[in-house]
């Protein structure tokens, strides 16, 4: 039994449709490769409407490195665009970083882990001190999974001869992992990392992030486009507003494109299977 | 549709979590005629829908001992609203010999006595939560309320059972939920896992609960 609304037969969840969509301001599509700069622009659209005082998200800091960052301008979403390959604790001071800036309504961005404890908070408040009340909107990215830091690092060293701290970048694209570092950038088969996942993620079942408003990744067939699964009105009417006030371009997906993720979905539900007998 | 009859009775604790549910009353009114020892004069136990029972019981309290049976009989759902109700909480630190009642020392959850159908952790739980279980229960939401019928088969979740399950094993991803909900402050990160600070866990159960890992451990095993 899943603690999720999850099955084989829903591998992404409850769901009322899915979306390709980019940016339209060239600016922010410049900075992106995998995606469309979608989620970026809808955050900048959430905080020039006034929508949201501020956005959760991670900056990347240097390597595998990153950091909590809430972003209140245009200026910081901007900053702090792009995938990210590290998790970050920033559940823990999430709390203190919201309360501090005296932020009500906030967008928070997170891994599937984060969003289903973020999410599961907004279901059930356990705690007085619990701020579902302040979470306006919950963003869930992709994951397959996230790095074991040391693991992934050493084995860049060894095999690969990279410094970890030179390593500026680290992007998906297609097949490939493709690390970007200070005398250049190599393409190393995404199968060949598996190995150097966190234990924890390996027995996940979550692709999509199902206690999201909002899921966002990429298709490999679409490449510059924002995959976006809308899980509620509420989310819907957002993009749909975000989309005539000329922030993003949104159209729907084709089938192919939901059978990739579901796919992709499925995969990770049965790895976790296979996993989870052993592990837990 | 009819108002689902739900009583509220307390059986021993530091009535933070009956304060929740008196608070709750008002969240709860238009899907439940509530009934509390708190609001009335006129209440005893009686037939009803859901009961909620706030605090751990006492193995030596015959009074206690019959009153939560005599509810069990009664109701048809029994939720144990509570760390202590739940998995006895810091009353399991209890020795015997305080005042005011100084034959007490063995607290247990309810579920050690009675069949728990739901078991709400927190301590104490804020009034939005007995309003979401109802709301799931009505609707019959039944992947929300699978955690909470699985918290039901335990006896006990602290940041201990934490720190086994999943820090040691190495299942941690270090996400910083258990942090987050930790109400005394026992959790920190250190290079990026949980730490426990043994002497400050109150053992209410919110960091196992809320871990993305160890409540998913937690349902494989009881549902």
């Amino acid at each position: 039994m899943s603690l999720l609304p999850l099955s084989p037969k829903k591998p992404l969840g409850e769901y009322i449709g899915v979306y390709l969509s980019r940016a339209i301001d060239p600016e922010i599509r410049r900075q992106r490769v995998g995606s469309g700069g979608a989620i970026t622009a809808f955050l900048c659209y959430l905080i020039d409407k006034n929508i949201i005082d501020g956005a959760v998200t991670v900056r990347r800091v240097r390597g595998l490195e990153g950091e909590v960052v809430v972003a209140t301008t245009k200026k910081e979403v901007l900053e702090a665009a792009g995938d990210k390959w590290s998790i970050i604790p920033f559940t823990a001071r999430l709390r203190d970083t919201i309360e501090e800036k005296g932020l009500k309504r906030i967008a928070v961005v997170g891994l599937p882990c984060q969003i289903q404890f973020l999410g599961q908070m907004r279901m059930f408040p356990l705690l007085e001190s619990d701020f579902s009340e302040r979470i306006s909107l919950l963003i869930s990215l992709f994951c397959l999974g996230t790095f074991a830091n040391e693991v992934m690092l050493s084995y860049l060293r060894s095999k690969y001869g990279i410094k970890p701290s030179d390593i500026t970048d680290i992007r998906l694209e297609g097949e490939n992992l493709s690390i970007y570092h200070e005398c250049g950038k190599i393409s190393i088969p995404a199968r060949e990392i598996v190995y150097h996942l966190q234990t924890g993620c390996l027995v996940c079942t979550d692709y999509t992030g199902v206690l999201s408003d909002i899921s966002a990744g990429i298709s490999e067939n679409y490449l510059g486009y924002t995959v976006l699964i809308a899980r509620n009105n509420r989310a819907l009417e957002l993009l749909n507003n975000a989309r005539d006030e000329k922030y993003i371009e949104l159209k729907e997906a084709p089938p192919s494109v939901i059978e990739e993720i579901s796919l992709k979905a499925r995969g990770k539900m049965e790895r976790a299977t296979y996993y989870a007998t052993r592990l837990l | 549709m009819t108002k689902l009859k739900v009583l509220h009775a307390d059986i021993g604790g530091c009535e933070g979590c009956a304060v929740t549910f008196l608070r709750a009353i008002p969240l709860i009114e238009s899907i439940a005629c509530a009934k509390t020892r708190y609001i009335g004069s006129d209440f005893k136990i009686e037939d009803c829908d859901i009961a909620f029972v706030t605090g751990s019981i006492c193995i030596n309290d015959v009074h206690a001992l019959e009153m939560l049976k005599n509810i069990r009989s009664k109701a048809k759902v029994v939720v144990a609203l509570g760390s202590c109700a739940a998995l006895g909480g810091i009353t399991r630190f209890c020795r015997g010999g305080q005042e005011p009642k100084p034959d007490h020392r063995v607290f247990q959850p309810l579920s050690s006595v009675i069949d728990v159908d739901f078991a709400i952790p927190g301590c104490p739980p804020p009034p939005q939560a007995v309003n979401a279980l109802l709301i799931a229960y009505v609707k019959n939401v039944e992947f929300q309320l699978r955690l909470f019928k699985a918290v039901a088969k335990v006896k006990r979740l602290s940041g201990f059972d934490l720190l086994d399950d999943v820090v040691l094993p190495g299942l941690c991803v270090g996400c910083g939920a258990c942090v987050l909900s930790c109400p005394t402050g026992a959790l920190r990160l250190i290079d990026r896992r949980p730490e426990l600070i043994v002497e400050k866990c109150i053992r209410c159960g919110t960091c196992y609960v809320r871990c993305p890992r160890a409540s998913q451990i937690l349902v494989r095993r009881f549902t």
